[in-house]
């Protein structure tokens, strides 16, 4: 390849032989590049995604077999200490039970009750379907922090709005956020209402996935309540985006709900709205402990893609049976 | 005279009023006086309307730097994100080559991995690069997003493969083939994509909070929380007036394009 240039005296056949030879070369070299052009394409999203995606994952694992407090040039290699200290640890187990508590309000709130709305809107005629599928969607488009403060303010035992609408049913007032019960109810409520509006649209594309001839043919064999036809058809032929919206809920729900007890409740009162994502942060960035941090991480990760694996699963079999 | 009601309405209606119930609430404080936001609890309509709160905020706060602050973040993250995102569906669409479908798993299989398990090893990789409490630490970690790839991917995929095809005839390159024709079919869907990129950006927390504790770096989502710290939370007035500030941009960003949005997630193609 190199070097051809500066062989200035070739003989007339030598030179012919020369510009066959780097035609080829351009050849080779143009069908190389053909062959890592995708990869060219692709760079510039790869290389970031792995960067600080995947390598972070392999070194949170490292991370996890470590005593370290993150800033002490000491690293102590300490094998499973971090995973057996904290499958010992009493809060870590409450944080785990918090955190399965969390997954099934945010399961009625994001799973059970979008759907009915979604099916809801199916049931009326054009034009104020367009507008209630945009109207719900609305505080989807909120940060997550106004929705905290919107309802810290809401929420206030004294001259939040809330307490004073139940008063007017006879309802007394409720210790939204001071009390270990409701704290942690809060706190679904505020990520339930900020992602509500995009599992409303997500369940309701699965809902008018479904053929309306076998709705129809329902109708026929006598299936004609609402409910009747919910259970029987929409429910198993969307199927598919109820295992989406439900990995949706467990993982992203989790990892939502931290904003709110991050700003409102700091995992009180008494660790009662601590929760897995919540405990990892606190003992990062209040204490300090990166290896137990990086292993109660790895822990939720390991559930996390545990559920993950089993919709991919699901879906799959669901794919070839309907096939 | 039988008023019939429709259950699947009412449950409408609720949902509407539910979700309507804390912006109006929002700004309705954000508007009224002191005294009628601890006196009139349960009326919605500021009597009169007051800006005292909005004044307040902005005097009290560097609030016009936390929102250049989040506008230079969004902006930039979002241009980037559409950028890289082209490139990558691009190539996952119009190239055939071997670990094409693998790649696209990897690019997939990156939105499901939690934040908590990156947030650590992120911030120290940031740390050591002297990089804390400045746009890049919030910026770099984002410059490509799998959620951004998905739906390219499938706008892509709708193009009628006959016009590639002609535009080859005729000797286009790749290059020319992405700006001049693929771009180009699909650019409402880029918008709305882009959009919704931008939105996210905007709200985000999570991130901006492990890599910023500097006040003159804050994100508007970060400053929120100096309001209830600072203010010991008997200032509802300018707290709702921040948190009113904060959600016009995403608000009007959604307005602008919302047929489009609702449209790409409910054709996402989950099934």
């Amino acid at each position: 390849m190199g070097g051809l240039s500066y062989e200035p005296m070739a003989s007339v056949p030598a030179r012919r032989e020369l510009e066959k030879k780097s035609e080829k070369d351009w050849v080779d070299r143009m069908k190389a590049f053909q062959k890592v052009k995708p990869f060219l394409y692709l760079a510039p999203a790869l290389i970031p995604i792995a960067l600080f995606i995947y390598y972070p994952l392999v070194k949170s694992l490292q991370i996890s077999f470590l005593s370290w407090n993150m800033v002490s040039p000491n690293r102590k290699f300490v094998g499973m200490d971090n995973y057996s200290y904290l499958l010992q640890n009493r809060e870590f187990w409450n944080s785990v039970w918090n955190t399965g508590v969390y997954t099934v309000l945010l399961l009625l709130l994001l799973l059970v009750s979008p759907f009915f709305v979604a099916y809801a809107v199916t049931r009326i005629s054009g034009r104020v379907q367009a507008f209630y599928k945009s109207a719900i969607f609305v505080p989807t488009v909120l940060s997550l922090a106004v929705s905290s403060i919107v309802f810290l303010w809401l929420f206030n035992p004294i001259s939040g709005s809330v307490n004073h609408l139940i008063a007017l049913v006879g309802i007394p007032p409720v210790n939204w956020l001071s009390d270990p019960t409701w704290a942690l109810i809060s706190m679904v409520i505020i990520t339930s209402w900020k992602t509500f509006g995009y599992h409303f649209i997500l369940l309701l594309s699965g809902i008018l996935s479904v053929p309306q001839d076998i709705v129809e043919a329902a109708k026929i064999d006598g299936v004609s309540s609402s409910m009747g036809l919910i259970r029987r058809i929409y429910v198993p032929l969307s199927s598919g985006t109820l295992l989406f919206v439900f990995v949706m809920t467990v993982v992203f729900g989790i990892q939502w709900s931290f904003v709110p007890i991050q700003m409102l409740t700091n995992g009180g009162p008494d660790q009662a709205t601590s929760h897995l994502v919540f405990t990892v942060y606190q003992y990062a960035f209040q204490f300090f402990k990166s290896g137990l941090a990086s292993a109660a991480a790895v822990l939720t990760f390991l559930v996390f893609s545990g559920l993950i694996v089993f919709q991919a699963l699901v879906m799959e079999r669901r794919v070839h049976y309907e096939n | 005279m039988k008023i019939k009601v429709n259950p699947w309405q009412l449950l409408l209606l609720l949902s509407l009023l539910l979700s309507f119930f804390p912006l109006v609430w929002m700004v309705s404080t954000a508007l009224k006086q002191t005294d009628q936001i601890f006196s009139d609890f349960l009326n919605p309509i500021p009597l009169p309307v007051t800006l005292e709160h909005f004044i307040h905020a902005f005097n009290s706060s560097p609030l016009h730097r936390f929102f250049l602050n989040s506008f230079v973040v969004a902006t930039s993250v979002t241009a980037f994100q559409v950028l890289t995102s082209i490139f990558a569906a691009y190539a996952l669409t119009q190239f055939v080559f071997k670990g094409r479908q693998a790649l696209f798993y990897v690019i997939v299989a990156s939105m499901l991995i939690p934040v908590l398990v990156t947030m650590l090893p992120n911030y120290l990789l940031l740390s050591k690069w002297g990089l804390l409490n400045t746009y890049f630490a919030v910026i770099l970690p984002q410059l490509a997003s799998g959620m951004g790839i998905f739906f390219l991917r499938q706008s892509f995929r709708t193009i009628p493969k006959a016009l590639l095809e002609s535009a080859e005839v005729e000797g286009a390159t790749d290059w020319q083939k992405m700006w001049l024709i693929v771009v180009p079919a699909v650019r409402p869907m880029i918008v709305a994509i882009g959009i919704i990129l931008f939105i996210n950006v905007w709200n985000e927390y999570f991130w901006p909070l492990m890599v910023i504790n500097k006040q003159n770096m804050f994100t508007i989502p970060l400053a929120l929380q100096l309001f209830i710290n600072s203010e010991g939370g008997t200032s509802w007035g300018p707290m709702m007036a921040v948190a009113t500030l904060a959600s016009i941009p995403p608000i009007v960003a959604f307005l602008l394009v919302q047929k489009h949005i609702i449209s790409s997630f409910l054709s996402t193609g989950v099934k």
